[in-house]
């Protein structure tokens, strides 16, 4: 479609008036479905860190009864006591959560949503009811999600990797039964809802760029999230695909992962020829890319957060979309690393052991440009730079660790143990955590017009950062000693004694960080509706986002022309200017595009763009049929 | 974005807020000093760890709380203009973090780096492994310092001021292809090593090394070694019993497998036909229930009784049943093909020895055969630095030489109670956390043998009938050895 037809349809859409149900029900503006996205990423953020919480308890003070766990659980907390089953439903559905529901969807769809038309200068996305599908999916999804928490013989309960036979067999234990089939329902919705956003905000990037927008002169929020997307998009499919045969194998009686099987109390089952191992490579051909989806938009965030206030130009602007472009494509061939201990070949382990530690590289490249992109800046201390420089912090903890458990060698010891809790909990699960309130505190003008409250934004990173550095910290000394992940609780083995007080130590800290987004989900809520209201450009930052109107609702971004673009995103404190800013949006005397005005007005928006992609994206292009 | 925290803390709505925000917190601290037992005498040193912490960090809240509520009305009182920027402040708490961080981390390695299983390994390959554990520490936590100092460093230092420019720096080839470059080479470093550990370990010379069978269930370990003739019996999973835990090739518990199943086909058989009449009754007394208004007070019970009827009258009933059949049926068929196998019934199965402890000898080489038999299990033996996971229908190994024994451990870790065990470190269901089973290493050779002698084999031998170590096979058939396992 080209621009102008898109604009005309757009003029049509502001002629009629837009009802309630199709104003913020099923909305086709990426900026309202952006806002969808984000509420429901927090209502399920919030479900899941009580989730931890419950069973941190547990954990601390595993001979103690709260009445807190009978009240909200019924009987799977009689006395007060959580039940063993559903403590592994609760570190399930927990981990689920937090993986595809707040740090998959939560956060690119949020914000994929959100900044990629308003940041390339394009009216909505691609396809806005392609857009409007997908968050309506997702949308059913957690809440089938939600429902199985609540079945009678509980949630799925295997682990958010959900290995089979475990998982397949309804008999090994009581999650493996209505509550994983609606498991199995609910991500193949999340599935279909993410394939539906990525294919759109793949296409946005590619062909609705304005006038000037040349793929160089995106800024990194967008090329992260486009990676993502097509990480995504190569990856889910794979997911589904493993989901069907879990499928097939529950309730059709193939054999795809089950073989000579004999469970206690049914006795020997006819599948034979199966593998179990099989599910284990389906699952991390898209379990490891999906890391890099949750991290990667976070980092693009960071990357924009940090630039704008230090106001300093993001130091290595190719190097840093070269490592996520390496990061991107590594991420598909290190899988094999969550299986060093499944008695795969050791050659195998060996090739997998040296593409994984291929990665810390471009991970290294982007820490140390972070840090230099700081060095010599002008640090304001806004909420979302502290947030984006917690990432960092957390970026690098928890990513040195992964060179150790990348190491097949040392992996043999730590695979499993509290070691590997604490290292994803640092650097995917705190990390893009916080690159998604750094999101948050950044674009709320954006998307509501208002300021937060900044106060109250401090206490709740100072108060989250030392709680989650207090809560993950010593669970790698926990996993140094051999302590197992998924462990109901500690006290039978007299060997775990020792960590009695450390258990507790990190459940308090637990505590005091979920009572800090108490704090959050106030300032959130009220300065949507009473906060200060914010200036067009509040952050007085460079991208496009901040010359459509923020104070009015516009669906299709601009009132007139789309934008122009003349120059890059990162021109801060250029040394010819007085103002530390100089926006992409803004001509100035000596730019090309004005010295040459004839060229750069005849020139429809899309040739443009053609001449200055490089091979490589026209290349992109064909694979995809975008062209 | 040069709103002062002065001016943000006049604002009413966030005071009303922190304060709220203490009072939640609160009660929090109370639970945590209330269960964290308070120190016999005041000894700091002696403290426990929660409860520095969280004296640590309830000042720590209580002191930033009072501060920024003074904040306001003090740097007013001084100067009438504002004086403190909230850049300025979050430079400053960065420092503090950044030293406390240090503390915390020193603090940590000393006082859990004890618990830690460094050095400490009690199998050969350990000391590898070990070393190999210290070169990826040593590198990564230089870095780890290196790089978190100079973030909270750059917060403190360069935090915002009015009248400076930040540099207009976009990008250094030199610095760039340094930093891609020396953690490269780190890395090959690293990775060099590690896969020269990992040949050592994986590709450990097994010639001498003696076998054993461990087995996974839901929920405990079994181990087999392989008695006189050295010789492991054969197994399948169609031969799993109740008494016959491990589906050994033994003919007696196998064909009593074989007929047990013929017969629970049969009753099922005689279910379906009856089938019919089993439904009338359900409905019939589903009926009763109802219309004596007995829901209400036995909502469990009515329950069942409708899912009964509802699965009666739909035929949900019978065709389990079938499948049932269907599922024995075949399990007999693979039992009969099986049997005919001279091969696989050699008696070999015969004097091998399950047992429910593992005992090793010090400084003799084994070499660990894992199955599981029903959900994927992971045998994880940390003093050992050995782990494998154990999956059903596959088997796998992990080989290694313990060069400690229990009583050496017992000794260094001055605790006569010290015992090795291996864990299972793969999620298998409700028991998971409690499944492990003893292992204990020995001297020498002839306290093994004194161990081994008194277990018993899988099958009594013919010349010694009475020696049974359990009374429950007196319930078996008397024409077939006697079956016992432990
Ligand atoms: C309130 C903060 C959080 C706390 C206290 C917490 C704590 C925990 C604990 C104790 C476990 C169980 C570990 C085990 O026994 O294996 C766990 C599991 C997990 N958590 Fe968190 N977590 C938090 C936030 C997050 C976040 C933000 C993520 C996002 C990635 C996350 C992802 C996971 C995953 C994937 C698992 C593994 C679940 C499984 O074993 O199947 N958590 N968490
Ligand atoms: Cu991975
Ligand atoms: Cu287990």
């Amino acid at each position: 479609m080209s621009t102008a037809a898109l604009h005309a349809e757009h003029e049509a859409h502001h002629e009629h008036k837009e009802s309630f149900i199709s104003k913020y029900v099923f909305s086709m503006d990426h900026k309202m479905i952006s806002k969808q996205f984000l509420i429901t990423g927090i209502v399920m953020g919030m479900i899941g860190m009580i989730m931890s919480l419950l069973f941190r308890l547990q954990l601390a003070w595993p001979d103690d009864q709260f009445s807190i766990i009978e009240t909200l659980l019924g009987k799977w907390g009689v006395d007060g006591k959580l039940d063993p089953n559903f403590y592994m439903g609760l570190v399930t559905i927990h981990g689920t959560i937090m993986v595809f529901y707040v740090l998959t969807a939560g956060l690119s769809g949020t914000f994929s949503n959100l900044l990629i038309p308003l940041q390339v200068g394009a009216r909505d996305m691609a396809s806005p009811f392609m857009n409007m599908l997908s968050y309506w999916f997702f949308f059913m999804s957690s809440v089938v999600l939600l429902i199985s928490v609540g079945v009678e013989t509980g949630p799925a309960s295997g682990g958010w990797t959900v290995y089979p036979p475990l998982s397949a067999l309804d008999k090994a234990m009581p999650g493996s039964g209505l509550g994983m089939t609606l498991w199995l329902v609910a991500i193949v919705l999340f599935i279909v809802s993410s394939l539906l956003g990525g294919i759109n905000y793949i296409s946005t990037v590619l062909n609705q760029r304005t006038k000037g927008m040349s793929m160089n002169r995106l800024p990194l929020t967008i090329w992260a999230f486009f990676f993502t997307a097509v990480l995504g998009l190569l990856s889910f499919p794979v997911l589904l695909g493993a989901g069907l045969f879990l499928i097939f194998d529950r309730s059709f009686g193939t054999s795809f992962y089950l073989s000579d099987i004999y469970l206690e109390g049914v006795g020997a089952l006819e599948n034979i020829g199966g593998s179990p191992v099989l599910y284990q490579h389906l699952f991390w051909f898209l379990g490891h890319p999906e890391v890099y989806i949750i991290l990667m938009p976070a980092l693009g965030i960071t990357s924009e957060v940090i630039s704008c206030n230090a106001r300093k130009p993001i130091f290595g602007y190719t190097a840093m979309i070269i490592s996520l472009l390496g990061i991107s494509f590594l991420s598909f061939i290190v899988w094999g690393h969550h299986m060093f201990i499944t008695g795969m070949n050791p050659f195998l382990g060996s090739v997998f052991m040296i593409l994984t530690l291929i990665i810390a590289v471009p991970s290294a490249v982007k820490a140390f440009n972070y840090l230099t992109t700081l060095w010599k800046g002008n640090l304001r201390f806004t909420p979302a730079m502290l947030f984006s420089i917690g990432l960092v912090s957390f970026f690098i903890s928890g990513g040195l660790t992964g060179i150790y458990l990348g190491n097949a060698a040392l992996d043999i010891q730590m695979h499993d143990s509290y070691f590997v809790v604490a290292h994803f909990h640092l650097v995917m699960g705190s990390a893009a955590i916080f690159g998604m309130f750094a999101g948050i505190y950044h674009w709320f003008p954006r998307m509501y017009g208002r300021m937060m409250n900044n106060t109250l934004g401090y206490f709740h990173f100072w108060i989250t950062f030392i709680c989650a550095y207090l809560v993950f910290f010593p669970m790698h000394f926990m996993g140094l000693a051999g302590v197992p992940r998924r462990y109901y609780q500690f006290t039978l083995v007299e060997q775990f004694d020792v960590w009695i007080d450390v258990n507790k130590l990190i459940t308090v800290s637990a505590i005091v960080a979920g009572a800090a987004q108490l704090l959050f989900l106030y300032n959130f809520f009220v300065s949507v509706f009473r906060g200060k209201k914010a200036a067009q450009n509040p952050w007085g930052a460079n991208t496009l986002e901040w010359s459509s109107p923020i104070d009015v609702r516009l669906h299709g971004n601009w009132p007139g022309d789309l934008p122009t673009v003349y120059r890059g995103p990162y021109e801060y404190s250029r040394p010819d200017r007085e103002e530390d800013f100089f926006p992409q949006y803004v001509p100035d005397e000596s730019a090309p595009e004005v010295l040459e005005p004839e060229k750069a007005k005849s020139a429809p928006a899309e040739k443009e763009v053609e001449e200055e992609s490089s091979v490589f994206f026209a290349a992109i292009k064909r694979v995809f049929g975008l062209g | 974005m040069t709103i002062t925290l002065n001016r943000v803390l006049r604002n009413s709505l966030s005071k009303k807020v922190l304060t709220a925000f203490s009072l939640i917190l609160a009660p929090v601290f109370a639970m945590a000093a209330d269960v964290v037992e308070p120190p016999q005498e005041f000894n700091p040193m002696a403290w426990d760890w929660s409860t520095l912490l969280t004296l640590a960090l309830m000042l720590l809240v209580i002191l930033v709380i009072a501060r920024a509520f003074d904040i306001g009305s003090l740097t007013e009182k001084i100067s009438g203009k504002r004086l403190v920027s909230p850049h300025k402040i979050n430079g400053w708490v960065a420092i503090i973090f950044l030293v406390l961080g240090l503390i915390g981390v020193w603090y940590e390695m000393v006082y859990h780096g004890k618990h830690v299983l460094l050095n400490d390994a009690a199998s050969e390959h350990g000391a590898v492994y070990d070393s190999m554990f210290m070169w990826t520490f040593g590198f990564t936590f230089v870095v780890f310092i290196i790089t978190e100092v100079l973030l909270f460093y750059f917060m403190f230092r360069y935090s915002y001021d009015e009248n400076r420019k930040a540099l207009y720096y976009f990008h250094n080839n030199k610095l760039e292809v340094i930093w891609t470059v020396v953690p490269a080479i780190v890395l090959t470093f690293l990775v060099l090593r590690g896969f020269n550990t990992w040949s050592k370990i994986t590709s450990a010379d097994n010639e001498d090394a003696q076998e054993i069978e461990v087995f996974a269930y839901q929920f405990g370990w079994k181990a087999r070694y392989a008695g006189a003739d050295n010789k492991f019996g054969d197994n399948s999973f169609t031969f799993i019993s109740g008494s016959n835990p491990l589906g050994l090739a033994v003919e007696g518990s196998i064909d009593e497998l074989s007929q047990s199943l013929t017969d629970e086909i049969a009753a099922l058989e005689a279910l379906i036909a009856s089938a019919d009449d089993s439904a009338a009754v359900w409905s019939a007394r589903l009926k009763d229930f109802e219309a004596q208004g007995r829901q209400r007070a036995y909502p469990e019970a009515y329950k069942k009784i409708r899912e009964m009827a509802m699965d009666a009258e739909s035929g949900a009933y019978v065709r389990s049943l079938e499948k049932e059949i269907k599922r024995k049926s075949t399990n007999i068929k693979r039992i009969a093909k099986f049997r005919a196998d001279q091969n696989m019934f050699n008696k070999s199965a015969y004097d091998d020895k399950v047992v429910t402890e593992i005992v090793l000898v010090k400084n003799q080489p084994y070499v660990f055969k894992f199955r599981a038999r029903d959900v994927i299990h992971s045998a994880y033996m940390p003093e050992f630095r050995a782990q494998m996971n154990c999956v059903p229908g596959m088997s796998t190994q992990f080989a290694f030489t313990p060069i400690k024994s229990t009583d050496e451990a017992r000794a260094e870790k001055g605790n006569p109670e010290y015992d090795y065990y291996l864990y299972c470190n793969k999620i298998c269901g409700a028991a998971h956390y409690n499944m492990k089973i003893k292992i204990t290493v020995v001297d020498n050779q002839a306290q093994y043998e004194t161990w081994l002698a008194q277990q018993a084999p899988v099958v009594a031998p013919v010349e010694a009938p009475a020696v049974e170590a359990d009374p429950a096979s007196d319930t078996t058939s008397q024409a077939t050895p006697a079956v016992a396992f432990n």
